[in-house]
């Protein structure tokens, strides 16, 4: 090879160092990607807004923002959704990395968690300046987000815990639930629906954490205490072995069966003839069934308290972000104007305040029906004060569900799950 | 990679003594560009393997949730791992698939292959359609579609119940899921079962013939002609398989709708590192899990390598 040779080696060198200075340049900059001070120097700033939900709430959101924006032409907002296990395990990797996003969706078993870990915002000193209004809060909820003193999110919109029914069902086996009933009369229906329809009357109540705590909310205990948990081995036992002892006798759905159905409900398939869960997410089963569902009263221990209480998703912003009062401003058009109430409905529950309440009054029967529910709720003088949940709630929650449900298959002994199920919640609230 | 730098080219006479200072000079530059030029890879195996790797061999000794600070706990992780039932319970659930899975697996490769192995119509299809799903098996679409197969009233329920072994849908049957994560595994037979026929074409022509005319029949001629001489082949296979079949994780995770049950009966040790790691947050524990894989996974690479003295034959040793 003459000098040509050597000089197109040296140029080709060149490019290959290049190259590869640019890889290390491209992995410096992915890895304090999107922690930039966000947009130009003209006083437009960005923030992150982060969410969990499908994509109607999707839609709702962006629309929402789209007015926000109008207002505040200055505020940018990027947008990031997922479902709601995906959302918290981006979530925690982000928070780890000392990049969450600066406002997101937060509910109770969330608050302790992540204060502990200092990645919550403390919004006091953005109300104390007046970026934030805490005024005009439905049954004062605005309560569920202070924690020790702080103000760790802003309620959205109330919900509660409630039994959908499959009318249907529940028509033609001629059960008629009722304000104050007893889990023996419920579970008495139950048997009814299994002997004349054929259908299991539940589709798996004893895996479900806050059904569990207002059962123990109704005979004084409670799921969690301040920094634990609120009953001990032989309540659990009680409450799974009898659990065990309806799937065996048909009362409850097959859990095979419910596991192969997901991610649908086994309620809406027609597999079972009711489900316990949060009344904002009853739109769902009429979305995915062919029945019509109903709200019916939490069965209760002595005919009167079902132990309920509001919960709340909530708004919470990034103790690192570099823009809290933007963040504070959004929160604020977020849960107090009423054209975002009128967009959002009841999609997160019922509307948090009074203007967003107003604004938006419910034409389909599902959404009247939720609002109904919690005004019965309410005037029943039910309704009880919820603590936030300890640090590690999170994944207590889960090891609950899935032990319930080693449990309920048979492959676990109810002492053995009971017992792991301790070990479990043991390790996870001291982590 | 390191034989390609430091093998000198034919014209480089680096290796007499006392070469030219210039041959010498020109030696070395080549070397500094055999250097650039890796660079990217070096960066790369640096910032994204080397680095990670060192870091979780750190946690795995310490206390470590993603927030705090890393704290020193000895070898805490491992004994808290030997206690745990669901530790427990990954390690039978692989070593189920591992031990089940890898055979069957080889073994349809090895069937299929001597079949493909003589010349017929439709040679090059046939090999193409069983080489097929290798190439998408691994994708979570494939796991999507495998969740459904196996469901309630789905394909294999009905073709089951229909021959009077009804068991109802795997998927939400603790006792049977995991087999159809096997199946899944089996039916990409088709990248072990090209390298078996790329092994078979290497065995010489002469030797059937000559066993034809000693009067030996088919399975003779197999076992004792084939076998040995792809038995090279074989050993890479098995080696492959093995390993591979140890980290399982996504067709787990999706057959199972991302929980790794029911009844933790789909709990893969990947999984469950993933759950600790990701889940929550039990960063130094999922560490130390991790090495753990690693410590089995050499145990048994190095025990194959022991055992290959007895039964893998390679042909230069036999000259």
């Amino acid at each position: 090879m003459g000098k040509n040779g050597s000089v197109e080696r040296r140029a080709v060198l060149r490019a290959a160092a290049g190259a590869s200075l640019a890889t290390v340049g491209l992995a410096a900059t992915a890895g304090c990607g999107d922690g930039g001070d966000g947009g130009p120097g003209d006083g437009t700033v960005e923030i992150r807004f982060a969410w969990w939900g499908a994509e109607e709430r999707a839609k709702r959101i962006n629309r929402s923002i789209e007015l926000f924006e109008e207002k505040y032409p200055k505020i940018k907002v990027k947008t990031d959704f997922q479902d709601y296990v995906a959302f918290w395990e981006k979530f925690q990797t982000q928070a780890a990395g000392g990049n969450p996003p600066d406002v997101f969706q937060n509910a109770v078993a969330f608050l302790r968690k992540y204060d502990r870990r200092s990645v919550l915002l403390d919004l006091k000193s953005q109300v104390d300046a007046g970026n934030l209004s805490l005024e005009n809060f439905r049954s004062g909820i605005e309560k569920i987000g202070e924690v020790d003193g702080k103000l760790l999110g802003v309620p959205v919109g109330s919900n509660t815990m409630s039994l959908v029914i499959d009318e249907k069902v529940f028509e033609k086996a001629g059960v008629t639930p009722e304000q104050g009933w007893t889990w023996d009369e419920y579970f008495g229906a139950l048997k009814k629906i299994h002997d004349t329809q054929k259908v299991a009357g539940d589709t798996g109540y004893f895996g479900i954490m806050y059904l569990y705590d207002l059962y123990l909310r109704q005979n004084g205990k409670a799921f969690f205490t301040e920094d634990g948990l609120g009953f001990d081995e032989a309540d659990l036992t009680e409450w799974w072995q009898d659990g065990y002892n309806r799937v065996k006798a048909g009362i409850v759905t097959d859990p095979k069966r419910v596991e192969q159905l997901k991610p649908k409900s086994a309620l809406a398939s027609g597999d079972g003839a009711s489900e316990f869960t949060w009344d904002n997410f009853t739109v769902r089963y009429t979305t995915e069934g062919d029945s019509t569902y109903g709200l019916a009263p939490i069965p209760t221990t002595d005919g009167k308290e079902t132990g309920q209480y509001l919960g709340s998703l909530m708004l919470s912003g990034s103790a690192r972000t570099r823009h809290p009062e933007e963040v504070a401003r959004f929160i604020d058009f977020m849960v107090h104007d009423p054209g975002v109430g009128r967009i959002m409905g009841y999609d997160r529950g019922i509307l948090a305040t009074t203007e967003q309440f107003e604004a938006y009054k419910p034409t389909d029967a599902p959404n009247q029906a939720i609002a109904q529910y919690e005004e019965d709720v309410a005037e029943a003088g039910l309704l009880g004060a919820i603590t936030p949940h300890p640090a590690g709630a999170d994944t207590v929650e889960a090891a609950f569900l899935r032990i319930a449900g080693d449990m309920s298959t048979g492959k676990t002994k109810v002492s053995d799950a009971v017992e792991q199920f301790f070990s479990e919640a043991k390790t996870a609230l001291a982590a | 990679m390191t034989t390609l730098i430091e093998d000198s080219p034919p014209d480089a006479p680096e290796k007499h003594p006392g070469p030219p200072a210039a041959v010498r000079r020109r030696g070395r530059r080549e070397n500094l560009a055999g250097y650039l030029f890796m660079s990217p890879w070096i960066a790369g195996f640096l910032l994204l393997t080397a680095g990670p790797m060192t870091a979780s061999l750190y946690f795995a000794f310490t206390d470590y949730n993603l927030f705090n600070s890393p704290k020193w706990i000895g070898l805490d992780n491992f004994t808290r791992m030997l206690d745990d039932p669901r530790w427990q319970k990954s390690v039978e659930v692989t070593a189920k698939y591992v031990v089940i899975g890898t055979p069957l697996k080889l073994l349809l490769a090895l069937g299929v292959a001597l079949l493909l192995a003589q010349s017929r119509r439709g040679q090059a299809f046939y090999r193409a359609a069983f080489y097929a799903p290798s190439l998408i098996g691994a994708s979570v679409s494939v796991g999507f579609v495998w969740r459904a197969l196996f469901s309630d009233d789905a394909v294999v329920d009905r073709t089951q119940s229909s021959l009077g072994f009804d068991v109802g849908g795997w998927v939400g049957n603790p006792d049977w899921v995991l087999h159809s994560l096997v199946a899944l595994t089996v039916w990409q037979f088709g990248a072990p079962m090209v390298i078996f026929l790329a092994g078979l074409k290497q065995v010489p022509k002469e030797l059937y013939e000559a066993a034809e005319v000693d009067g030996a029949g088919p399975f003779k001629r197999f076992w004792s002609i084939t076998l040995p001489m792809i038995s090279p082949v074989l050993f890479f296979n098995v080696l492959l398989e093995t390993i591979h079949s140890f980290q399982i994780f996504g067709s787990a995770y999706v057959v199972s709708n991302t929980s790794c049950g029911p009844a933790d009966a789909t709990l893969v040790y990947t999984c469950y590192l993933y759950q600790k790691g990701f889940k929550e947050a039990q960063m130094g524990f999922a560490s130390a899990m991790a090495w753990m894989l690693l410590l089995a996974v050499a145990l048994v690479t190095a025990v194959l390598f022991w055992s290959q003295k007895r039964w893998v034959h390679y042909e230069e040793a036999a000259r």
